[in-house]
């Protein structure tokens, strides 16, 4: 790493709009293209305030801040347009989260990286809509938040209530949603609002490790712990009503479930064998990169297939895992209210995933590309009229799901023509930390958290006590912030704020 | 499984923290006794992210002991866990540093896959450091939840920035954890 002093390394960044920093060549040896943020005022300091820290004489070997860590991944071989960061921005490993970068599928120089798509693997979000209003939750709020923590298994150790065998994972790892639909876990419809259709077709099981298996088949129907969560939120505001309508959010006060998770244990492990693997092609073909932790392989290598027919194969059990608790959800809410589901019009608004790499059509300089897209945290988000888009959102731009922290707000944002020109059709994913989970324990108290939750009238059942401090929204930088800045920037549209009322976690 | 030796009730002291700063965090949070040395390294190391163990003993096994224990302290609170049964590994790297990265693998995966074994303390029985291979004992039980406190879960071990310090009476690790 070029270690300079905090002034000099300023001269590599330049602010080119309010909203927009370029990081140029040189900051960083290699670098093939240019590199990019998006910051408000506000979390512009917090980016700088990174850089100006690893700047400090005697640093040895600590984390990488985030502008280095776009810059390196600019520097890797095959890269087109920029290497992208997103407000949300923080340190990773390899790439930074909320890093977002393509590279040309016809250029046989390029690599394909795990450390882009993150160790959860096609973690995202869903977002399911009732008929339902805040009076009508109010009144049993404790009773439904308590039933779905009962439901969903939440934490570390739990295990999957969804009877499950080794065939049936098998099956379930080629068929994504499909196999969920079979099962009747899913709805039909479920799976015309969800990225891919809920299942990606180059899914290859037998690149598959047994460990990852093993892993994978206790979890399967599992939330997770860390910075999952399943929300029952109400919504609090609409900046589009003719959008949110077409989404079936007719007013404010209405009802929604908001589900986040991933691959569980099955994508953790597959993203680490992957590495591991990926080690030693490195060598063999001898890439070079600026940082050790961004292991990569060529896209056409053997290792490079078999982690993107793996990784296609740990996304579909993300989408069984999310469909799974979707189903768990639903059952909660058609207890407490004696409706059945159908009733209640609990459909799936969106599902969304913020930790992937896939393969898709862009424009580049007026030539259309073929590229791998990696997002790790970071979403996409597809204008009006593209083909990959429901039908339902052709006209509005698809649905963009962000979600915020215990407590604090949620967005649904919608993606534009002016995303797709300058992020690939990216966007945000969260609030991104702002403390280290060490740094929230020691200084933030428990009681506290609780404290101000219930006096924001959420209901809160977590698994693992520390989790509170570590989660809780002082840790993160202000979702609010964030969206505004994506808005703001013309990457993405805001359409509707959601407001937690029940919160429950790992 | 095999049969729990009489020596092996014996716990090991506490030489590890979960990040490195001048006081140690996880002896706190899990009132253990502890004979805790001042940290060498004075790193600015909070990240947002991940968490940082690092581990040190009079030898390079303990100092790999006492990382595998702190993993599993992480997840729990230690104190409930019982030695009802040992659990043999055996793992081999090509260096020290997939040694170790694979030796907290596999306690990761026992944990996360059948039999979901938590354990109290590990034991390396043999450390091979010239075939890079171990050997290692862990003590505890399957992990039940209710007995069990949730602690957090780790996704996986990371090679970002470890490092393993071999010196004269004091070896360290640092180990970086994707939570």
């Amino acid at each position: 790493m070029v270690v300079r002093p905090y002034n000099e390394e300023l001269e590599y960044l330049e602010r080119k709009t309010p909203f927009k920093w370029e990081i140029k060549k040189g900051f960083q040896p290699n670098m093939k293209v240019e590199g990019v943020f998006y910051v408000n005022t506000f979390l512009e300091k917090l980016m700088l305030e990174e850089l100006q820290n690893s700047c400090r004489p005697g640093m040895i070997g600590g984390f990488l801040p985030g502008v280095k860590q776009i810059a390196n991944v600019a520097a890797l071989p095959g890269i087109v347009h920029k290497s992208i960061g997103l407000p949300d921005i923080h340190s990773g490993y390899g790439f930074a989260i909320g890093n977002m970068a393509a590279f040309d599928m016809d250029d046989p120089q390029s690599i394909v990286s795990p450390g882009g798509v993150g160790f959860d693997i096609n973690c995202g979000v869903r977002l399911l809509r009732t008929n339902l209003f805040e009076k009508d939750v109010q009144p049993v709020k404790e009773q439904l938040a308590q039933s779905m923590f009962d439901h969903i298994p939440v934490g570390v150790g739990s295990k999957g209530i969804i009877p499950m065998n080794a065939n049936d994972l098998e099956e379930a790892l080629e068929m994504g949603m499909d196999w969920s639909l079979r099962e009747g876990y899913a709805w039909a419809e479920d799976k015309e609002h969800c990225e891919e259709n809920g299942r990606m077709l180059n899914a290859d099981s037998s690149k598959v490790s047994m460990r990852a298996r093993k892993r994978g088949l206790p979890q399967l129907g599992t939330l997770g712990a860390g910075n999952h969560y399943a929300e029952i939120q109400v919504v609090d505001e609409v900046y589009d009503k003719w959008a949110a309508k077409k989404m079936g959010i007719e007013n404010i006060g209405q009802v929604c479930v908001m589900i986040h998770s991933g691959s569980r244990g099955f994508g953790h492990q597959v993203a680490t064998d992957a590495l591991l693997e990926m080690e030693k092609a490195m060598k063999r073909d001898q890439i070079e990169v600026n940082d050790r932790q961004l292991a990569c392989a060529r896209i056409n290598s053997n290792e490079g297939q078999n982690y993107l027919k793996a990784m296609s194969a740990a996304a579909n059990f993300a989408w069984v895992n999310r469909s799974s608790m979707t189903f768990l959800a639903r059952q909660a809410f058609a207890k407490q209210f004696k409706l059945t589901p159908d009733d209640l019009d609990m459909h799936v608004i969106y599902d969304v995933s913020h930790n992937i790499a896939k393969m898709e059509q862009h424009y580049i300089d007026g030539k259309l590309k073929h590229l791998l897209v990696h997002r790790k945290g970071s979403t996409r988000a597809f204008p009006p009229y593209h083909p990959l888009i429901p039908v339902d959102y052709q006209l509005t731009g698809q649905p963009v799901l962000i979600g915020g922290t215990m407590g604090t707000c949620s967005y649904v944002l919608t993606g534009t023509e002016q995303g797709m020109n300058e992020t690939f059709g990216s966007t945000c994913h969260g609030a991104g930390r702002a403390l280290s989970r060490a740094k929230s324990r020691r200084n933030i108290d428990y009681n506290d958290v609780l404290e101000k939750l219930s006096q924001q009238g959420i209901s809160i059942r977590v698994a693992s006590p520390k989790l509170v401090m570590e989660e809780s929204p002082e840790s993160y930088k202000n979702v609010t912030d964030v969206v505004n800045t994506c808005h703001e920037a013309g990457i993405s549209k805001k359409t509707v704020k959601l407001r937690p009322i029940a919160v429950i976690k790992g | 499984m095999s049969d729990i030796k009489e020596e092996d009730w014996n716990l090991p002291p506490c030489k590890y923290e979960c990040e490195i700063r001048p006081k140690c965090y996880c002896i706190i949070s899990y009132g253990l006794v502890t004979n805790f040395k001042m940290s060498l390294f004075v790193l600015d190391l909070d990240h947002t992210a991940d968490i940082q163990i690092h581990a040190w003993g009079d030898t390079l096994t303990e100092a790999f002991e006492q990382c595998a224990n702190a993993m599993f302290h992480y997840m729990t609170e230690v104190d409930y866990i019982e030695m009802r049964e040992s659990y043999d590994i055996e793992v081999e790297g090509h260096d020290m540093v997939t040694l170790l990265y694979n030796f907290l693998d596999e306690l990761l995966f026992i944990f996360s896959a059948e039999p979901n074994y938590i354990a109290r303390k590990v034991k390396i029985e043999e450390f091979d450091t010239t075939a890079f291979k171990i050997k290692a004992k862990g003590f505890g039980e399957e992990f039940q939840l209710g007995k069990h406190p949730q602690g957090t879960e780790v996704k996986a071990i990371t090679f970002a920035n470890m490092q393993i310090h071999e010196n004269e009476g004091k070896c360290e690790v640092f180990v970086i954890l994707d939570i």
